[in-house]
């Protein structure tokens, strides 16, 4: 009944993780919110829903595997309804129910097909059935898995769900969904892609990988134009998933092309992703939820100063953005360094038109990379930073203990991923390594150093020593003199305030500009006028386009209406129309089995 | 413990050095638009004066104003580390020095400050992908003598430079004026010691990135790595007289230049060329 | 003796086509259960199966006695004019009633070989009281005669079982009934309370509700 394997240990560390923190954080974020009656309820649908996760990653049966899926689905479904007065909340929702329904259909129809094979649904009886199959209904497998658990995953296209239900769920939550539930769609991409249904062709691997270049570029330029802290962290979500596939496409192009160790290797980058994703995602979300606690909004343009009325939570968002940005000695350094050295492994052992897609690979990710730490800059600069831009922000206040606990935990969590990387990367290859079935060397405890390139090793906790002395030796050789507060320079104009500071929009309107090719910006002005020759005032709105929603979904919608309506006509209202109907369809049938 | 010492002569040298190469940069640019020009050693008398100077910190910054110079500083002496063997590292550190300083520029409340930051994290992100597929390029190549491969990867790796550097043409060391400066501009509300500390980190960077160059340029046997610095120094001073600034929105195009540049390194590292 | 009933069931199966007043048709819903009834019974006795006989039982006690008496309350309670409101008027109704006995007639044929002639008949005397119980509910316009043609409906399918050989689950039948029994009388009551608040049972004004 139950599948104890090194993979859902490892998905249980994930899940618990960050849940621990964020139980502790609801319990500060939920003072003074709800009537007791609601709070009680959401505490436990939240408890159900982590019980959810954690069973699902230990079921041994795609029946009950199944089962809770849909359970989990429902929990977080209620969830991010838990303000349900807010119209967007219910929208958002729905959009997400919806979708994920969508793709659970695929995965019952992929099911159901390895069942008429095996006859059970026990995973070591659907595996041996999945080596019988023949190539072509093992592609189609392929692609239904891809897409039901893509679909979960956020994977670009199927990632539309995302910006709309983690903005709405209650921020610890939020930190959960986008921490832990994403990752359990992986973990049934992993399960039964590798595990039961086995990497067949090349295609699948390369398939997954273009997919998850789309997916970083896309999350992360989608997320330097939003302006919303929890909608800005949630495309972030889109471009990590994508980070994560890079490794497990890895993983699959090297067990389809044989070679295990270095399969092992681009599995333990992804793992080694998924993980610390968890934790600087969870870190975020909860930072963030600090900050709408602290000011009542999310909005970046409204937020300003805020270091120094809530400094616990700049501090932890900082951590979080220094993680997510790939900026040694913290965790995201590790797995993205983890990854470019499985790539670049890769290139030598692979034929050469292959290598050359990794090398574009390679420039993908180092691209995100950097828009990212150019997106945090942004998301922090100009929410804690300088002075504070509405009355809102100026009137913060720091969260209460409860919350920051559940902050320090996940932050001391990313640094500690980052500092003991060798611990990690030791754990993990036990798990690579049941996976691609391959052997790995173990690296030193210091340093992490990798085989079969054994020059290639690096050492967070090296780094991070390094970093330190130089920190001091700054300090002692260049500091202890006299220093004086000033004005900021401003061009010698005497009134400095909140509108001399830059702006967020400003600061992404460069991305806006070069990747003007994918946005489609848009811009709308109003000018309003006292006479004909004193203008009052003069209105500015700037917007992108969402062309996956634009060109996508409301096409397939609309086409859905329209078929609907003409469906309509037969609705006339009339039971009498629709009885006749019945005894028509009865008619026909009699008359039928004649003829047929 | 001879390793040790090495390590401790390389980063002693590179940051003594920096200095001078900056120096010397200015010197020869002087002297091609046919001016007298300071001295060699005046970077060292800057730095000596700045230090002098009293640390003005802006009323509205936190402390993050205040530790960016020495995160800075850290970081740039943290990758001459790695200059030899861990190449992909180096990115990374140096995108911690940038992440702070650009933090610190928005820190000051002043629009100089934000339009600084999100130049030069919109030049990086475009830098980063050719500085990692040079590294990549260079991971492939077959062997340590002179190749095509070396050649592409030097080109890539030289508009790389005049990006990190912030040379012409993509940022100007010589100006303060809001439409033209990038790195200038994070730098503008810093005074005294700090701003000693972060100009000499920048030009502990600058020699870091020629120290790189040199090494591809230059493999064992052809020829000094003095002289490969040397040559460099005088390609940056040519580029910087003979060239104009460009437009911001133009300096991708110059970075994608280079991302394909790398590319055709790999190709050619691929091939065995 | 069974060809006697089978054709009065028949008979006043086509006289339902016919009749415009809503006493009339609880009347003749009435006969025919009584002949069914009688039918099962002698179905019971021929077959020597004692489940048939609690079937007959049942179908006297209560689509015989109960249920119509209930109807009769609900008449009178509801105080309307008791015209039946026809869509299709009564001679067209009865074209049509006897198209569904030739269908059914051709239905049954199909499904069972010509010796059998009492079956045949059976089956196609099942099938069209079905098929009349689902017309008069599509074709007037009160509510209660939806009602009565479901219960129809239900006639004819207990005559089909009578013919089945080993007969219908007994369990079935007995679910078949409590079923029966229970929407009769949630069906009754609603009815008794559509009534109330809107003042007439007229199904066809539920058109307002066009998607």
């Amino acid at each position: 009944m139950v599948l104890l394997d090194p993979l859902a240990f490892f998905f249980w560390a994930v899940i618990l993780l960050v849940s621990l923190p964020a139980l502790i954080y609801s319990i500060g974020y939920f003072k003074n919110k709800f009537t007791r009656a609601k709070l009680l309820t959401t505490q436990l649908i939240t408890l159900a829903f982590i019980a959810s996760m954690l069973f699902l990653v230990i079921a041994a049966n795609a029946f009950v595997f199944l089962i809770v899926w849909e359970l989990m689905t429902l929990f977080s479904y209620l969830l991010v309804l838990t303000d349900s007065e807010n119209k967007a909340a219910v929208n958002a929702a729905s959009i997400y129910i919806v979708m994920t329904h969508i793709g659970t259909a695929f995965l019952i129809a992929a099911f159901f097909l390895i069942f008429k094979y095996s006859g059970s649904f026990d995973f070591t009886a659907m595996s041996a059935a999945c080596q019988t199959m023949p190539p072509l209904l093992r592609n189609w497998l392929f692609i239904f898995f891809l897409i039901g658990f893509g679909t979960k995953a956020g994977i670009v296209p199927l990632h539309i769900w995302l910006p709309y239900a983690h903005p709405q769920a209650p921020s610890h939550i939020s930190a959960l969904m986008s921490g832990v539930m994403i990752k359990t769609a992986l973990y049934g991409l992993i399960r039964f892609v590798f595990l039961v249904l086995g990497i067949g062709s090349l295609w699948w691997g390369i398939t997954v990988l273009i997919l998850a270049i789309i997916s970083c570029l896309v999350g992360v330029i989608y997320a330097l134009m939003e302006h919303d802290l929890k909608k800005l962290l949630a495309y972030h979500s889109v471009e990590n998933i994508g980070i994560i596939l890079l490794g497990l496409g890895l993983a699959m192009v090297f067990t389809s092309l044989n070679l295990a160790s270095l399969s092992a290797l681009a599995m333990i980058a992804g793992l080694y992703h998924l993980i610390n994703h968890a934790a600087f995602k969870g870190l975020l979300f909860l930072g963030a939820g600090s900050v709408q606690k602290g000011t009542g909004t999310l909005e970046i343009e409204k937020l300003g100063g805020l270091i120094k009325k809530m400094p616990w939570t700049a501090a932890f968002f900082l951590v979080g953005a220094m993680g997510i940005s790939a900026l040694p000695p913290l965790n995201g350094f590790v797995s993205e360094w983890l990854t470019l050295q499985a790539f670049f492994s890769g290139a030598m052992n692979v034929p050469g038109l292959l290598a050359l897609g990794f090398a574009l690979g390679v420039a993908a990710l180092a691209l995100t990379s950097g828009l990212a730490a150019a997106c945090f800059v942004k998301a922090f600069g100009i929410t804690f930073l300088a002075l504070p831009r509405s009355s809102s922000a100026g009137q913060a206040k720091e969260a209460p203990a409860a919350m920051l606990s559940g902050m320090f935990l996940l932050a001391a969590a990313v640094v500690g991923l980052g500092l003991l990387a060798p611990i990690i990367f030791n754990l993990l290859a036990g798990v690579a390594v049941s996976i691609c079935q391959a052997q790995l060397q173990t690296t030193g405890l210091f340093s992490l150093v990798l085989q079969p390139n054994g020059v290639i090793a690096i050492s967070p906790l090296f780094i991070a020593i390094f970093l330190g002395a130089g920190l001091a030796a700054a300090y002692l050789v260049f500091y202890g003199y006299k220093v004086r507060l000033g004005q900021t320079w401003d061009c010698g104009y005497y009134r400095t305030d909140s509108r001399n500071e830059y702006t967020a929009t400003a600061f992404s309107k460069k991305f806006r500009i070069s990747f003007g090719f994918f946005l489609f910006p848009f811009r709308k002005t109003e000018k309003i006028k006292d006479s004909f020759y004193h203008v009052k005032s003069f209105i500015y709105r700037t917007n992108t386009t969402n062309i996956f929603e634009k060109y996508a979904y409301n096409a397939v919608l609309h086409l859905l209406y329209r078929i609907a309506e003409i469906f309509k006509r037969a609705q006339a209202g009339s039971i009498h129309l629709y009885l006749s109907y019945i005894l028509a369809t009865l008619l026909l049938l009699i008359i039928l089995v004649k003829i047929l | 413990m001879t390793k040790l010492l090495l390590t401790i002569l390389k980063i002693s040298l590179v940051v003594g050095l920096a200095p001078l190469a900056s120096g010397l940069i200015a010197r020869i640019k002087n002297n091609l638009r046919l001016r007298r020009g300071q001295g060699i050693l005046q970077p060292y008398r800057n730095l000596w004066k700045l230090c002098g100077k009293e640390d003005i910190i802006p009323e509205n910054s936190s402390w993050i104003f205040q530790i960016t110079p020495l995160i800075v500083f850290a970081t740039s002496v943290t990758a001459i580390l790695f200059l030899t063997d861990n190449l992909l590292a180096i990115i990374f550190i140096l995108a911690l020095g940038r992440f702070f300083l650009a933090l610190a520029a928005l820190d000051a409340g002043s629009a100089f400050g934000g339009m600084g930051s999100s130049r030069e994290m919109f030049i990086s992100s475009f830098v980063e992908p050719a500085a990692c597929l040079v590294i990549f390029a260079l991971y492939l190549t077959p062997g340590s003598t002179w190749s095509l491969t070396h050649l592409l990867a030097g080109l890539s790796l030289l508009i790389v430079i005049l990006a990190e550097t912030t040379r012409l043409p993509i940022d100007n060391q010589e100006t303060h004026l809001e439409l033209t400066m990038v790195h200038e501009a994070m730098l503008l509300d810093y005074s005294g010691r700090s701003l000693a500390l972060l100009e000499f980190s920048a030009q502990i960077k600058q020699l870091f990135w020629f120290c790189l160059l040199a090494g591809i340029i230059c493999p064992l046997a052809l020829l000094p790595y003095g002289f490969c610095l040397l040559f460099i120094i005088i390609v940056i001073a040519f580029i910087e007289v003979g060239i104009a600034k460009y437009r911001l929105f133009k300096v991708p195009d110059l970075l994608v230049f280079a991302v394909i540049l790398a590319l055709l390194a790999i190709v050619s590292a691929l091939l065995g060329v | 003796m069974i060809w006697l009933l089978l054709f009065l069931i028949l008979l006043i199966t086509v006289e339902t086509a016919l009749v415009t007043s809503l006493p009339a048709l609880l009347r003749n819903f009435r006969y025919q259960s009584m002949c069914l009834a009688l039918l099962t019974l002698l179905a019971a006795y021929r077959e020597t199966s004692p489940e048939l006989y609690v079937i007959a039982g049942l179908l006297f006690s209560l689509k015989v006695l109960l249920i119509p008496h209930l109807f009769n309350l609900l008449i009178k309670r509801i105080n309307s004019n008791n015209h039946l409101g026809l869509f299709l008027n009564a001679q067209f109704s009865l074209l049509f009633v006897v198209a569904l006995a030739m269908i059914s007639w051709y239905l049954a044929s199909l499904v069972i070989a010509p010796p059998a002639y009492l079956e045949q008949l059976t089956l196609s005397a099942a099938c069209f009281v079905v098929l009349t119980g689902i017309f008069l509910m599509a074709s007037r316009i009160k509510a209660l005669a939806q009602v009565i043609g479901l219960l129809l409906a239900e006639n004819g399918i207990f005559l089909a079982a009578t013919i089945i050989p080993g007969g219908m689950p007994f369990f079935v039948e007995i679910a078949l009934f409590f079923d029966v029994l229970v929407s009769v009388m949630i069906l009754g009551l609603f009815i008794y309370r559509i009534n109330a608040i809107f003042t007439h049972i007229d199904v066809s004004k539920l058109s307002g509700l066009r998607g």
